[in-house]
């Protein structure tokens, strides 16, 4: 047999080892695999929107835009002040007599149950 | 037994055991198709997850025109040549960064073993997936799926989306290819 005829032979044999192959099998745990897979990846968003939140920029602007808002809400209180304390001060004991509420521990009369 | 169509409708509804059993029943199919492409078992592992998180993700698309296993193979197909493209555009990149190196380029060895195959026919068939693996995508996939998968010509036909004539074609043109990267291999190392 020429060095042909062998390399054919060799080819043709080659060709062929594929035949009869059986199935590889995929990991037993295949199905606990995907499904870690698929909790990390719905978790991700939540570490997506953590990660653009705790940027540096994102946090100052994020606290600026905090203090803003509490200063115009106390510049707000301040200009409007005092009449707002009467009237806040008046409707408060208005409710604790209807309710029959004790206004303070101090004077309540545990015998008769009043206030002093 | 629940059947094939009643677990793809649950599987539309998010039911995670008719997901469990979809996984379960057609796992090694995907992971030998997978395999057999990419020839890497590592990979094969990762790429079957995919497959089926795809799978679940995309259930809803099927409308039934095709058989359930057709449509998993394409997935399984597409996935698997994806990530080969997506390896070979790497490995161009790192070619690219490597120029000015020392340019020693070695010969790649047969390495990749198929679990399924018998020990007398292992060393040639890593000669053989070798030269499978540089073979074009289209020939590349349906000898796979012919050879590895058992799949007829028509099963490859609706796989691919083509005729069966252009199937026989692909399968003609890839044994072509293929004896050529023999003929070469064997003249190199044969004595």
């Amino acid at each position: 047999m020429t060095s042909k005829e062998k390399i054919q032979q060799e080819i043709e044999q080659t060709l062929q080892s594929l035949d009869g192959t059986k199935r590889a099998e995929a990991n037993p745990f295949l199905f606990t695999r995907i499904q870690a897979r698929m909790n990390k990846k719905s978790s991700r968003w939540e570490e997506r929107a953590f990660s653009f939140l705790s940027r540096p920029a994102i946090a100052v602007a994020i606290v600026v835009v905090v203090m803003v808002v509490n200063g115009w809400a106390l510049w707000g209180n301040s200009a409007s002040g005092s009449n707002e304390t009467v009237t806040a001060d008046t409707n408060v004991s208005e409710l604790a007599n209807e309710y029959n509420v004790v206004a303070s521990v101090d004077n309540y009369d545990y015998e008769n149950m009043t206030n002093e | 037994m629940i059947n094939e169509t009643e677990l793809i409708e649950q599987l539309k509804q998010g039911d995670e055991t008719a997901f469990k059993t979809i996984v379960e029943q057609w796992k090694d199919m995907v992971y030998n198709t997978v395999l057999g492409i990419v020839q890497n078992e590592t990979e094969a592992e990762d790429l079957a997850q995919d497959v089926f998180i795809k799978v679940f993700e995309k259930i809803n698309t099927f409308k039934g025109d095709s058989k359930f296993s057709t449509w998993l193979y394409r997935i399984a197909t597409t996935t698997a040549l994806d990530h080969l493209r997506s390896k070979k555009r790497k490995k161009r990149f790192g070619f690219l960064q490597s120029l000015g190196g020392d340019g020693d380029e070695k010969e790649s060895i047969p390495d990749f073993h198929h679990p399924g195959i018998s020990l007398d026919n292992k060393e040639r068939a890593a000669v053989l997936f070798k030269a499978i693996d540089s073979l074009p995508e289209n020939q590349k996939t349906a000898y796979t799926l012919h050879k590895l998968e058992g799949l007829s010509y028509r099963e490859v036909s609706e796989v691919l989306n083509t005729t069966v004539s252009a199937v026989e074609s692909l399968m003609s043109r890839a044994n072509q290819n293929l004896r050529k990267q023999l003929e070469e291999y064997y003249n190199k190392h044969y004595r």
